[in-house]
């Protein structure tokens, strides 16, 4: 087979199995709503002139890395659980494209979370009469994407480790959140600057892009590379 | 044993070369004008405001006169924070040849270089700390450099989290190399961050120096890596020797 079909295959086994049980899309979905609600009793507490603008991109982001920790750590755990992660082994797969497959994946997963998010996130808090008009949604979208990818790239790198580990979700916590830093910052200060649509937003968004675009080749290069380690241990 | 004297008379020479460097800070080190810093508002500190040609446009903070002695931390907190990316980025090279050899002593090596760099990181916070309330009137600062360094720390101490969740011990450290790899990538952001982006954490490191500046700073430096390759040796021998018992253990038994 070549790689091009195993990697259509390796996404086909994800995406059918989420169509069969939909557990990842509910749990990921169902878990951003709380905390958006969560985000309603606190800024509940702001007042009515508290510019929810401000803040709103980091707390979209906020939403997405914990989701998406959640969603990572359903991912490998199912391929562990089930022996699907022998199995792949087993079978004459190359072991990057067993990467790419499950990035891909969870990347799929996430944005489709994001989709239902974003959306959500700017009719509940920022879509009030008279409020400041942001840039153009395309440009929060490749920030999305640009996040995203970073995400799942790294993240199914390290959900893989963790799921071996005896704390499986804490474990990931602890080993992703500080690995993703710079490309949260980045992501967040680009979506920021979009949102708020100051002067000037444009030249501070695609330097923002400019990093997290850099940070995603690194880190899925570096992710590419260890990942058959990772597989084989 | 040969080896843990190495490590004694090597962490000695260290503190004396160290100590030395300290107190040509105080008596030989010229101070230099590095400038002003500003901070958003005023702080509660002694040190003066700085000049009025110095002071940013109102609204935009205001400039202070940096303290002469918060210079004198420079000969200490420089060496330390430097070895610390070093070992780390040694700690991470280990990790590399324990992938492509996949021999247990290269994961130790490793996992010695990390707890070793660790040891330094923290130095490094904890002289920082103390610069920071001098020079800036504030404990602690989200700035660029600050944030990536403590950002590093916390993967270093995830690094020894993971090591201690997982059981098997190939397993934990071809995991814990994979990892060591991946934190260690942060280590040339943190040092290259303060010449990228513009931050109140000072570039004092740089061309036309004077060499009465450059040569306790020298001196320190070498003092440091001294201190951490015999904390190094020590832990190492501690290792083989622990290793030993083991396999004596297991010969008694068996």
């Amino acid at each position: 087979m070549s790689s091009w079909r195993q990697f259509k295959a390796i996404l086909k086994k994800d995406i059918v199995m989420e169509l069969r049980t939909k557990e990842m899309l509910t749990s990921m979905g169902l878990y951003a709503l709380l905390v958006l609600v969560v985000y309603y009793i606190t800024l509940s507490q702001a007042g009515a002139d508290f510019e929810v603008r401000r803040i709103a991109a980091g707390l979209l982001w906020l939403v997405f890395i914990f989701t998406s920790l959640l969603g990572l750590n359903r991912s490998l755990v199912h391929e562990k659980d089930q022996g699907c992660l022998e199995a792949l082994l087993i079978s004459p797969t190359d072991r990057p494209v067993i990467f790419f497959g499950k990035a891909v994946g969870n990347l799929i997963f996430l944005l489709i979370v994001e989709a239902l998010i974003v959306p959500l996130f700017f009719f509940i808090f920022l879509a009030r009469p008279g409020a400041q008009a942001g840039g153009p949604v395309w440009m929060l979208a490749l920030a999305l994407i640009l996040g995203s990818i970073g995400i799942a790239g790294v993240g199914t790198l390290l959900a893989t480790m963790s799921v071996n580990t005896k704390g499986k979700d804490f474990i990931l916590a602890v080993l992703f959140i500080p690995i993703m830093f710079p490309l949260l910052l980045a992501v967040v200060a680009g979506s920021a600057a979009v949102l708020q649509a100051d002067p000037e937003y444009v030249r501070t968004f695609w330097q923002m892009m400019g990093l997290a675009a850099g940070y995603d080749v690194i880190m899925l290069l570096a992710a590419f590379g260890l990942y058959e380690f990772v597989l084989g241990a | 044993m040969k080896q843990l004297r190495t490590a004694i008379v090597l962490v000695a020479i260290g503190g004396l070369l160290t100590t030395a460097a300290f107190l040509m800070a105080f008596f030989t080190a010229e101070v230099q004008q590095f400038g002003t810093v500003t901070l958003e508002q005023e702080v509660d500190t002694v040190f003066p405001v700085a000049p009025d040609q110095f002071q940013p446009p109102a609204g935009e903070g205001i400039a202070y006169v940096r303290p002469w002695f918060s210079q004198k931390i420079f000969y200490f907190h420089v060496p330390v924070a430097e070895a610390s990316f070093l070992v780390l980025i040694i700690s991470a090279v280990f990790a590399i040849r324990f992938l492509t050899s996949k021999r247990a002593e290269f994961d130790t090596k490793s996992r010695i270089a990390m707890e070793t760099a660790l040891v330094f990181v923290v130095l490094t916070m904890i002289t920082g700390v103390l610069w920071t309330r001098a020079s800036w009137g504030v404990w602690w600062e989200w700035e660029p450099r600050l944030t990536t360094y403590f950002i590093m720390m916390l993967m270093m101490i995830a690094y020894f989290v993971l090591r201690n969740s997982i059981e098997e011990e190939e397993r934990r450290a071809t995991y814990a190399a994979v990892f060591a790899v991946v934190a260690a990538i942060n280590a040339p952001i943190s040092f290259m961050i303060t010449r990228v982006i513009p931050s109140n954490h000072p570039v004092v490191f740089q061309p036309g120096m004077a060499s009465s500046n450059l040569l306790p700073f020298i001196i320190g430096q070498i003092g440091m890596l001294m201190i951490g390759y015999g904390i190094y040796t020590a832990r190492m021998t501690e290792e083989r020797l622990r290793e030993r018992v083991e396999i004596a253990k297991e010969a008694l038994e068996g």
